[in-house]
């Protein structure tokens, strides 16, 4: 079974420690995001993970061995670096077949990947003349030449347009939904709340906290706006089921420190009628600000797909 | 190993620098080829050897070692390109062991260097072939003195290829590499040749005159990084040897220092 294990994990670039002390274990059939603020040593540990980078002290393991141990790498491990690059003179087809020869994969891997990416009209062109959501699109495909078990992507979605965005964000399911491993950094919240099923949080390299981002959310609270005829009954009825709530404006009812679920109920049961209802506060930005504040360990609990272990 | 160097040679056939190097090295030597040989003022020189003479072919046929230069360049562009245009990244991760692909690029790089110096004895061939046509001298004393020569250029500029991947893997920066191989040939060695020749002998340049067979006097008229003649070559053989040492040398510090440092 495809996975990728992380113990005790440390990279010290002279006197700044990048990665401290990090382990944790990603396993098959979930997207797994990898957060943090930049610089929290995301990019680093994902790096070391691909034998790109040596660790100052403990192991990076894609199925149980090192990366430059792995038999056949390609097929194994599909990973999209940022500071990937292209030369300028070669087409993108040349640049996969110069990749897929080391591996033996043959040519019409290399018009399937193209295709795949929708990349089969500028196959021919130099990269050189590529956008940066174009040379994006090439790098996925590279990283897929092999067929591998696991994706690893350092800020996909950068330079990709919102179709592309989308199109990726189906594709990572589908790959995940196979038996599959995907580990995907992201700085960008938004993109990530909406592609991943478990997230890795890191700040200044160390594990701020890990789990299943919906029991993460279930653990946070929001605010939770209603627009009703009944706004006076209403914030009566929250209040007296504990709720804090407010009337604010003619129609409108705040209620903090719930959530959504929480008000629903109480709405249904006395068949008020909702014109509008949002919420806000629920997002993964504020889960992660909350985790990245300072250097505080939520300790989630292992749960299937990610298991944490001590970051300390 | 074998698909490694396939990708390796596809990776060279793709880049500019391939073609301009080959292209360079046809334009060097048909133009210097003409200017020694045939352009008229240079008879003017007393030490020049008079035209359809062995000596004048020798001179003549020396252009071609521009090639041995040419190819240093280009195997030093082998590795370091990798650098330059950030592909060092998808390299190692399809081949995570190191060594292999230097190795690889090691072997390709005897192959650029070989094609340089078909390039170049093409091309010194049309100009003997010439000279016989213009009744300047025999056939048989044309082929006798090419054959003297281009075996011994095309050797030099294999190995020399191996002596650029070798510079390239320590030293990592393109630009960097290619000043410092050519300055090293063009100002240090014949300033080490000329002043303690027993030390100049051993150097790469000095040994790919050895094994260019071409008589040091031969090589001031025509080529262009030309040492002096107060060294004593070594034998060819033992010329290739060295350069083949340089090379591994390089590699091997390099794959101490350089090729084994984080990718970032």
């Amino acid at each position: 079974m495809a996975s990728i294990e992380v113990q005790g994990l440390t990279k010290r670039f002279g006197p700044v420690v990048a990665v401290d002390d990090l382990s944790f274990t990603v396993e098959t059939g979930a997207v797994t995001g990898f957060l943090g603020p930049n610089g929290a040593g995301k990019t680093t540990t994902l790096r070391m993970l691909l034998g790109l980078v040596r660790p100052t002290a403990g192991r990076a393991l894609v199925n149980g061995s090192e990366y430059r141990d792995l038999p056949d790498p390609m097929r194994t491990v599909g990973a999209v670096l940022e500071s990937s690059g292209f030369h300028p003179a070669r087409t993108a087809r040349n640049h996969l077949r110069a990749i897929a020869l080391v591996d033996g994969i043959p040519a019409g891997r290399v018009d399937e990947v193209l295709d795949l990416v929708g990349l089969e009209g500028d196959a021919d062109r130099r990269v050189g003349g590529y956008s940066m959501g174009m040379r994006q699109r090439l790098e996925l495909a590279r990283a897929l030449l092999g067929d591998p078990q696991i994706l690893i992507l350092d800020e996909p979605a950068n330079g990709l347009d919102p179709q592309g965005i989308a199109w990726l964000r189906n594709f990572l399911r589908w790959f995940a939904s196979e038996g599959r491993v995907v580990l995907i950094s992201s700085h960008l919240l938004a993109e990530a709340a909406q592609t991943v099923d478990d997230v890795i949080v890191l700040n200044h390299g160390r594990m701020a906290g890990s789990g299943p981002l919906a029991e993460l959310r279930q653990g946070s609270t929001a605010t939770v706006r209603v627009r009703t005829p009944d706004a006076g009954r209403l914030v009566g009825l929250l209040s007296s089921a504990g709720i804090t709530a407010r009337h604010d404006g003619v129609d409108e009812v705040e209620a903090t420190g719930t959530t959504a679920e929480a008000v629903g109920r109480v709405m249904a049961d006395h068949q008020i009628v909702v014109l509008a209802m949002s919420t806000s506060g629920e997002s993964l930005e504020e889960l992660f600000f909350e985790l990245t504040k300072g250097s505080s360990d939520r300790g989630f609990a292992p749960v299937a797909g990610v298991r944490t272990g001590s970051a300390s | 190993m074998t698909r490694l160097i396939r990708s390796e040679v596809l990776k060279l056939r793709t880049i500019w620098s391939t073609w301009l190097l080959l292209g360079l090295t046809a334009v060097l030597v048909a133009g210097l080829s003409a200017l020694v040989g045939f352009v008229p003022h240079r008879r003017a020189l007393s030490t020049f050897p008079a035209k359809g003479t062995a000596s004048w072919f020798d001179v003549l046929f020396s252009v071609m070692t521009l090639a041995v230069d040419l190819s240093l360049v280009l195997g030093a562009i082998i590795i370091t390109s990798e650098n330059r245009h950030k592909t060092i990244t998808p390299t190692f991760l399809a081949e995570p062991r190191r060594g292999r692909m230097a190795a690889a690029k090691f072997t390709v790089a005897l192959g650029g260097g070989l094609a340089l110096a078909v390039v170049a004895g093409v091309i010194g061939l049309v100009y003997g072939l010439a000279s016989v046509g213009a009744g300047i001298a025999p056939m048989g004393r044309m082929l006798t003195e090419y054959r003297h020569v281009w075996p011994g250029v095309a050797a030099a500029a294999v190995l020399f290829g191996a002596y650029g991947v070798g510079l390239g893997a320590l030293l990592k920066n393109q630009v960097v590499t290619i000043v410092v191989a050519l300055v090293a040939l063009a100002v240090v060695e014949p300033i080490l040749g000329s002043s303690v020749p027993s030390v100049g002998r051993w150097l790469p340049g000095y040994s790919a005159q050895a094994l260019e067979s071409v008589a040091a006097n031969a090589r001031m008229h025509a080529g262009p990084f030309s040492g002096g003649g107060s060294v004593h070559l070594v034998v060819w053989w033992v010329g290739a040897l060295v350069i083949i040492g340089y090379g591994v040398a390089l590699a091997a510090l390099g794959s101490f220092t350089t090729l084994r440092a984080d990718v970032t």
